[in-house]
């Protein structure tokens, strides 16, 4: 008897720790980046780091501002490529498909998510880019091909099987009296789909474009090799750009030598760190008022 | 006993978790060095520049084979790397595919040079402006200072004196490294002040060009010339600089093969920067063991340089680096 509860309070307590452990790392990682990042702080202000884009470490400027404006451009392009064409496969996918249909895609879709990202950058150096600046030249922009538009198509490719998978997922939980009801009082699919189902699972189709934004905001090697590195303010579509994780992973390692490199870096990162939070906190908040009004 | 059982899987874990943490700690014994009749023994580290990384691996592949019982642990990832772990004495050697700076040397950097390296300006094949006589005409030292440092847009047309109108699209390395230092050292200016393009890695910036036709890079020895035919990578052409810039490329600076380039550089026609030594660095001073493979590397490993296809130093590069070592 007594084995038995010692036994329960064991697991409780221990899986509690557990939790807490795994709550704090993100604490841990941004206490750490803090303090690598310290030294930069002391001698610039916040604003001019943050407002700046000029960007020369060798001269001591650091601004980065252009690798702000690169990761959220790259990043809400991509989105407004993924979104619509994610919900309308997954609403196929859960309405329309036939089951056996169905059941052969999903293990395709998510072979996509398995991909390692190295190779969806090299595709899209082979692919992506040459295509994009074919598209430069007949719409009358001079480019490379290494620009923003094609970090955006290869990232939004990238994403297509987070929020497809998720979201089918979600539009299948919605019941099937929820479909009958709306067909026996005459409506079409379409109109089941658009009234009926999309309303029961918007909460659902919102987790969906998160994780897919989640994704999206990190990536770091697929975009890096497609989206051109110069650390200006893109001014269109063709400009090339630099987010913040690319000039992580470029300069990391290399550079040391340079006093407050190292800082900024660890700035950098924190900064994308900071990003990220705010973004999926608001999504959070948005989900629960959406809840708490369905109620 | 029935409770004793289900702490079992616990033990195994524990005892899983112990076997690893053993197994670690034995690997990250360092084996002593010492002399016996089998020549030398114990362990070199190496991190550092990919630049000299296949060299590396050649040499230490052949040390080893004199020497069985010496283990060469090497691993790349980038000069920097090299130069912070070989100072924080991570490893005995770091690798440098730049100019070793003052701050380095300050904190106790102790370098030689081992190999020899270059970075080649690359256009495409296709380019339109090979019709008008490029080939031939070469560029300059200034055009490629119009290109990638004040980035004056100009069209092929003007490079070669005719009407071609198409722009130049230049590229450059997204990721810092050697070869964009040495090729941006050449033209007076650092990494950062490159314009272009950005595009990561060495592979990476060939294929660029090799995609557009109207693109120009650089590029390293082993990625500008193909391995096995000794011509420029198919798709790619190597441009010769007009180094005395009286509009013609003589034949002592003709690029147009892997052999006449090593030729130009030995020869020293090819100017240095963009022709650069690639260093091995340690702390303080070299000693010991690591003596041994670097006094090995600067007389019989320099046999190895060629097929791995990099450039022998100069003989009185190594008189020097010799007597130092001394």
């Amino acid at each position: 008897m007594q084995w038995r509860r010692l036994k329960d309070a064991f697991a409780t307590n221990s899986f509690r720790i557990i939790l807490s452990l795994t709550n704090s790392i993100i604490f841990i990682i941004a206490i750490g980046l803090f303090i690598k990042g310290k030294p930069i702080l002391f001698q610039k202000s916040i604003s001019e780091l943050l407002v700046s884009s000029i960007w020369q470490p060798l001269k001591g400027h650091f601004g980065f501002l252009p690798f702000i404006i690169g990761t959220i451009a790259v990043t809400a392009f991509a989105m407004t490529l993924a979104v619509p064409i994610c919900l309308l496969s997954a609403i196929y996918l859960a309405e329309y498909a036939p089951r056996r249909l169905r059941e052969l895609l999903r293990p395709v879709i998510d072979v996509l998510a398995g991909i390692p990202s190295v190779i969806y950058g090299l595709w899209g150096v082979i692919v992506i880019v040459p295509l994009v600046r074919w598209l430069g030249q007949v719409t009358g922009h001079i480019t490379s091909g290494y620009n923003l538009l094609s970090g955006a198509i290869v990232l939004a490719i990238m994403v297509f099987p987070f929020i497809i998978s998720v979201a089918t997922e979600v539009f299948l939980t919605v019941p099937i009296e929820a479909h009958e009801a709306s067909l026996s009082l005459g409506a079409t699919r379409w109109e089941t789909v658009k009234h009926v189902v999309l309303k029961a699972a918007r909460r659902g189709v919102m987790a969906a474009i998160v994780l897919g934004f989640a994704r999206a905001i990190g990536e770091t090697m697929a975009v890096l090799m497609v989206v051109g590195n110069v650390a200006k303010v893109p001014k269109s579509l063709f400009d090339p750009a630099y987010p913040l994780p690319a000039l992580i992973a470029n300069n990391y390692g290399e550079m040391m030598s340079i006093p407050l490199y190292d800082a900024a870096l660890m700035l950098a990162a924190l900064i994308l760190l900071v990003i990220v939070t705010i973004f999926n906190l608001g999504a959070h908040f948005t989900l629960l008022r959406m809840e708490r009004k369905s109620q | 006993m029935r409770h004793l059982k289900s702490f079992i899987p616990i033990f195994v874990y524990l005892l899983f978790f112990l076997s690893i943490f053993i197994s670690f700690s034995s690997c990250t014994k360092k084996v002593e060095q010492q002399s016996s009749e089998f020549g030398f023994s114990g362990t070199i580290k190496v991190s550092g520049a990919w630049a000299l990384y296949p060299m590396m691996v050649k040499w230490g592949e052949e040390f080893q084979k004199i020497h069985p019982n010496v283990r060469v642990d090497i691993s790349a990832g980038g000069a920097g790397k090299g130069v912070s772990d070989a100072l924080a004495g991570l490893v005995d050697l770091g690798m440098v595919s730049r100019e070793i700076k003052q701050e380095e040397i300050d904190r106790g950097g102790c370098f030689v040079p081992v190999v020899k390296d270059a970075v080649f300006p690359v256009i495409n094949a296709a380019n339109p402006a090979l019709s008008y006589g490029l080939a031939q005409k070469g560029m300059t030292r200034q055009q490629f200072i119009d290109l990638w440092i004040t980035g004056k847009t100009l069209s092929w047309g003007e490079i070669v004196g005719t009407e071609l109108p198409e722009k130049v699209a230049v590229y450059t390395r997204s990721d810092a490294c050697g070869a964009a230092e040495t090729w941006a050292k050449y033209l007076g200016k650092m990494q950062e002040n490159l314009q272009g393009i950005g595009v990561y890695g060495d592979p990476g910036l060939a294929e660029a060009v090799k995609q557009d036709k109207l693109g120009i890079g650089f590029n390293n020895l082993n990625y500008a010339y193909d391995m096995k035919t000794g011509l420029p990578v198919a798709g790619l052409q190597v441009i010769s600089i007009d180094v005395n810039e009286n509009g013609v490329i003589d034949p002592e600076e003709d690029l147009s093969t892997k052999s006449k380039a090593i030729e130009a550089i030995m020869t020293g026609h090819y100017p240095s920067p963009p022709a650069r030594d690639l260093y091995l660095l340690t702390k303080n001073s070299f000693q010991g063991l690591t003596r041994s493979f670097i006094l090995w590397i600067l007389s019989e490993g320099q046999n190895f340089v060629e097929e791995v296809g990099y450039i022998k130093l100069a003989p009185t590069q190594i008189e020097r680096a010799m007597q130092e070592l001394q």
